[in-house]
């Protein structure tokens, strides 16, 4: 079965939601056979998540029985989320109880407050090793999906107890979003390790937060999630169940890595920064907590399972020894490919388990990575994926006006030489991205210069 | 500028709102997009504008305009 959910107890305790009730390992299991009986072996479904005991059903009684998820946001902007409907019209939707009537499909059943709901759409036609469809942008609603084999999954999940020599004895914080490919992640692996989630859609801003931490042995978050809780000053809490702090979705400034670090040290703790992308299932590197004082920002190695490399501006490979070029993965995690459209639900393995990853990559003398640049437009802001050319997009479609995006994982900078849209354009992108509108600066420029490859030159 | 003028700023500026949109009601259940990073914008931007340094209870309870202005109470400061 699935992560071999049926091999664990029964009676073990698989997650506890923001509602306080546990879901066992066997109301897992019961609750995918009984998944099954509605519906057909083969379907698309759209699953509209929350961090919650139905969504988490949802997902394992789709990846248990064949049933192909789109894991979106509950909250996706409703325009984004029109359009991958009409894109790649899913036979099936598994929704919250609340949203389930705006929806406006045909029930079929219901269950932990979550409803099953038919679309009356035709069957679509799919790879069969195709399992999982993550979106490539939390937020930007791209309607390129990430393609995944049921292989990806297993894979990641059990690169990742290794990584964190995980047991049934974990009880992890998991309040990375379920659409995410890193909550995704923290999630198959604590399954497959027969540990309990602690599953939250709260803020980290919410009482209710703090109280499910003091019962975690370890949190995972993303660099926003720290500057949070640094703010909360949870390093002078008493937390001594907690004993790995981990952190991935973007690099931490090297204060913050190195303040995480000597917080481990001094209460007895592990920091462990990880490395991944949606691309590769989640995770693809991480520093062994001993070397967390000593190689500041690095991601230390590839994970168990994994193998890193590094390619220079000459094409030339090389897998030890100092270097810098462009990384490359290779591992079973590595993901089937993209999809831009229901077309690409019928393509099978593209990437033969390696990964160009388009991040720009040193190695030091003692084989440990550090990420210096980005090949690939996208900025992490928040832990959030915002690609510039799906931004772009969006804002040439909305005004018909030329732009162009850069930033940092800061900021996002927009240029445009329509003055009116100075105005306009913060607001639209906060509506489009759930990006904060103090994170997106629009700069009014004379022109938008491009040389002649259309590259554009003022930067 | 008066303090409840710097507090209706930040409230304006963090949500993109006008002053008489705030008062009682504007809270995290009721305003769109209240979330802990515009509640930490708010108590960021508190915090440098008062010159005070909140709890981490206080900033919990940061979450309506209300609670805003029986916090800063606690900080001395008027409004």
């Amino acid at each position: 079965m699935f992560l071999d959910l049926d091999k664990k107890e029964r009676t073990r305790v698989a997650a506890i939601d923001d509602s306080g009730e546990a879901l066992t390992y066997g109301e897992l299991c019961d609750f995918a056979a009984e998944f099954r009986r509605y519906l057909p072996e083969r379907a698309l479904l759209f699953l509209l998540s929350e961090n919650c005991h139905g969504s988490l059903l949802g997902y394992v009684g789709c990846l248990s029985n064949g049933i192909v998820p789109l894991i979106l946001s509950a909250r996706t902007e409703e325009s984004l989320y029109t359009n991958l409907r009409d894109m790649y019209r899913p036979a099936y939707m598994w929704a919250p109880e609340a949203m389930a009537e705006t929806l406006g499909y045909a029930e079929v059943f219901r269950s932990h407050g979550y409803v099953l709901l038919a679309t009356g759409n035709a069957p679509v036609a799919m790879h069969p090793d195709l399992a999982l469809l993550l979106p490539t942008s939390g937020s930007t609603g791209s309607p390129k999906l990430v393609r995944h084999s049921l292989r990806n999954i297993e894979a990641n999940a059990d690169n990742v107890r290794r990584l964190f020599q995980l047991t049934g004895e974990e009880k992890a914080m998991a309040i990375l979003p379920m659409h995410y490919t890193m909550g995704l992640s923290v999630i198959a692996s604590h399954l497959l390790a027969g540990a309990t989630l602690l599953l939250s859609g709260r803020s980290l801003l919410d009482r209710g937060f703090w109280s499910m931490l003091k019962e975690a042995t370890s949190f995972t978050g993303v660099p926003y999630s720290y500057e949070l809780l640094m703010k909360m000053r949870f390093m002078r809490m008493d937390l001594p169940k907690l004993e790995v702090i981990t952190q991935g979705g973007g690099k931490l400034t090297p204060e913050m890595f190195r303040a995480l670090a000597e917080y481990a040290r001094d209460k007895g703790k592990k920091f462990i920064a990880t490395y991944g992308q949606s691309e590769c299932t989640a995770r693809m590197a991480y520093l062994p907590a001993e070397l967390a004082l000593e190689k500041t920002c690095s991601i230390g190695f590839a994970e168990p399972g994994g193998q890193l490399s590094i390619v220079d501006a000459d094409g030339n490979e090389t897998f030890e020894g100092e270097a810098t070029g462009e990384m490359v993965y290779r591992g079973e995690n590595v993901t089937l490919g993209y999809a831009y459209g229901i077309e690409d639900l019928q393509k099978g393995d593209e990437n033969h388990g390696v990964m160009h990853t388009g991040d720009l990559a040193r190695r030091d003398a003692d084989g440990c990575y550090f990420i210096v640049g980005r090949l690939k437009r996208f900025l992490k802001i928040f832990g959030l994926r915002i690609g510039l050319d799906e931004v772009e997009n969006l804002i040439k479609q909305e005004y018909k006006a030329d732009c162009y995006c850069k930033g940092d994982d800061e900021k996002l900078v927009v240029l445009v030489t329509d003055p009116s849209l100075v105005e306009a354009l913060p607001g639209f992108i906060e509506e489009k991205t759930h990006l904060f509108h103090k994170n997106i600066e629009v700069r009014l420029v004379d022109a938008i210069l491009r040389n002649e490859a259309g590259k554009v030159i003022n930067q | 500028m008066t303090n409840l003028e710097t507090l209706n700023g930040i409230f304006c500026e963090v949500f993109s709102v006008d002053a008489e949109a705030l008062g009682a009601g504007f809270d995290n259940k009721s305003v769109e997009g209240w979330d802990s990073v515009r509640q930490l914008s708010l108590t960021t931007a508190v915090e440098d504008s008062f010159d005070i340094m909140l709890d981490p209870e206080d900033i919990l309870e940061f979450t309506s305009y209300d609670n805003a202005k029986t916090i800063l109470a606690k900080y001395d400061i008027e409004l």
